[in-house]
């Protein structure tokens, strides 16, 4: 019998009054996979989780998880599914232990031992007594990883895991989720941060304001990412566009700081800086304004319309 | 991996959670310790007082008989103490998630939305049947062992044995459960609605106030006997001659209602709720 998705989101629609969060968005991650949902902030992303785990009912279009939907199996289809939307929260009167004893009930309960081994797993064995309302951001993340965990989940639904840690935080989150993925659980991470999906996800979906932008691999991304730009800061910024409008291909816009960002194939770039000092042009800086992942991942969700990415 | 729990979760797996949150915050005990100690404060000093407070029902023999005190509490506590005694879990366990922003957290485990609302409704009931049953026996017994259990004067001026007078108190404390469980279900009914604590907490209280203001009005007579207030004060019947209880009757029904119409529209916001937060 052929194995069911982990996910499998199907043309989804979700409303909220005159807005729309999420317009017509299919999604599949198949069991093993690390999967990335990746969008600036109000792409829909949270939405869109949250209709997996049922806080929201979709206005049109069906999620199944394993096989399972609300409609069909109710609670049960969040069985083998753990997880987190935005930071987590507990009850700040309970010690994490207790939150966790708790949570456990829910789920028909689970033996110590098992919370024990979640508390290690998320390095917090040693503060499960204290209150939650004592710990920092960070703990309450990897309290949320626990929580997710006591269910030995196969599918971990991850919403801004790394939101609001410090670097440490975020090296020790994304050693965790590249941990779990190695034990082979099925990783949905949604993300606002492209290097964090870039460094964990085998496979992406980018959207931007409720809807799919890309579908594919990190891989294909890469190869379809334009030549990144360069910034040139010279002692004649007039002049140096001047001579850029005599060299086809080439296109020249300004930073936010005022510099000059020149877009184009290596040789057309080699090609300006030559013809610059050709010009008596000063070059006093130059350096790539960002990689070419992050040049397509801002192409794509800034400005009026963002351009068609085939899948 | 087998992911998939051997046991579904039941309603007590939610009230046992709900009953262990309670325990761990302080005003639960202090709410139930206040509802043991308050009424034998207020006895002592009542009867230490030479002038007792002849307005009032029953207020005037509390020297005579124990089993005046009682009575005159009673209608002190319907007046605003039974409303709050319930209010205090009943409106903060369904707003206190939204306070803690752990509605996410609990739903999206493996309990059902409706186990968690019944599980969450029984020990808000629960709760305020605890404090309301520690109230009444602190305030029964400490009347009785200050003052004695001598025969009680009605309100038609008859003599009541002490037996029957115990018996007539017993039933006029039981006979305010049902609208103080009323007063429940509009509490976790303005809990869910408004998602706010302090009007889960508050409005109850409030309400309660302002229906017996209308109560005491001229000319609501058709709207009287449909407040909540007004079961709160059928057991005066019981201590006329002849006795009567046909307001006990019409207080239970009514009561009913204002439950099943709270219980009903806090269940079906609940069930059909989008949660953002």
């Amino acid at each position: 019998m052929e194995q069911a998705l982990a996910v499998d989101v199907q043309h989804v629609v979700k409303q909220f009054g005159e807005v729309t969060a999420v317009a017509d968005v299919s999604l599949q991650v198949a069991p093993g996979t690390v999967y990335g949902v990746l969008g600036p902030n109000g792409a829909g992303k949270t939405t869109l989780l949250r209709m997996m785990f049922g806080l929201i009912r979709p206005d049109a279009g069906t999620v199944r998880l394993f096989g399972r939907s609300w409609a069909d199996d109710g609670p049960r289809m969040l069985d083998g599914v753990g997880g987190f939307i935005e930071s987590p929260r507990f009850y700040p009167y309970l010690s994490g232990r207790k939150n966790l004893e708790g949570l456990a009930r829910l789920d028909g309960g689970v033996d110590g031992d098992r919370i024990d081994d979640v508390l290690r797993t998320v390095d917090l064995a040693d503060r499960q007594r204290d209150k939650v309302g004592g710990y920092s951001f960070g703990m309450r993340q990897r309290l949320g990883v626990a929580a997710s965990l006591l269910r030995a989940p196969e599918l971990l639904v991850l919403d801004e895991p790394s939101n609001g840690l410090d670097p440490a935080g975020i090296r020790d989150m994304r050693a965790l989720i590249g941990r779990l993925a190695g034990e082979g659980l099925t990783v949905l991470l949604s993300s606002h941060d492209l290097h964090e999906v870039e460094e964990t996800c085998d496979k992406v979906t980018i959207m931007r304001t409720g809807s799919v932008l890309y579908h594919g691999s990190i891989a294909e991304l890469r190869e379809r990412a334009p030549s990144s730009g360069h910034r040139f800061v010279t002692s004649d910024d007039d002049r140096a566009r001047e001579v850029a409008a005599t060299l086809p291909g080439l296109r020249i816009a300004r930073s936010e700081e005022g510099d000059l960002l020149a877009y184009g194939r290596q040789d057309e770039i080699d090609a300006y800086v030559a013809a610059l000092v050709a010009a008596g042009v000063h070059l006093r800086s130059l350096e790539p304004d960002r990689a070419p992942l992050e040049t397509l991942f801002f192409l794509l969700t800034e400005g009026d319309a963002a351009p068609e990415v085939p899948a | 991996m087998n992911h998939t729990p051997t046991r579904r979760p039941g309603i007590a797996a939610v009230m046992s959670f709900e009953t262990r949150k309670l325990l761990a915050q302080k005003r639960t005990p202090i709410t139930l310790v206040v509802a043991a100690v308050i009424p034998i404060i207020i006895a002592i000093v009542m009867n230490g007082q030479a002038r007792p407070p002849k307005d009032t029902l029953f207020g005037r023999f509390i020297h005579d008989s124990g089993w005046s005190m009682p009575l005159l509490l009673l209608g002190f506590a319907g007046q605003w103490l039974l409303p709050l005694l319930t209010s205090i879990v009943a409106g903060d366990i369904f707003a206190s998630e939204d306070q803690h922003g752990s509605w996410k957290t609990i739903l999206t485990r493996s309990t059902s939305r409706t186990q968690l609302f019944v599980g969450k409704t029984f020990v808000a009931l629960g709760f305020a049947l605890v404090a309301y049953v520690i109230l009444a026996t602190s305030t029964i017994v400490a009347s009785v062992v200050l003052i004695g259990h001598q025969p009680l004067v009605g309100l038609n001026g008859q003599v009541i044995a002490s037996h029957d007078a115990a018996r007539l108190v017993i039933e006029s404390w039981a006979s305010v459960a049902a609208p103080l469980l009323g007063f429940t279900c509009l509490a976790i009914a303005l809990s869910v609605l408004t998602r706010n604590v302090a009007v889960g907490i508050a409005a109850p209280v409030a309400l309660g106030l302002v229906m017996q203001l209308v109560g005491a009005l001229g000319g609501v007579e058709l709207i009287r006997p449909l407040l909540l207030t007004t079961p709160l004060e059928a057991w005066h019947g019981l201590f006329a001659d002849p006795a009567f209880s046909g307001p006990l009757v019409v207080g239970l029904v009514v009561s009913a209602v204002w439950c099943i119409v709270s219980i009903t529209i806090a269940f079906v916001v609940f069930r059909r709720r989008d949660y953002l937060g």
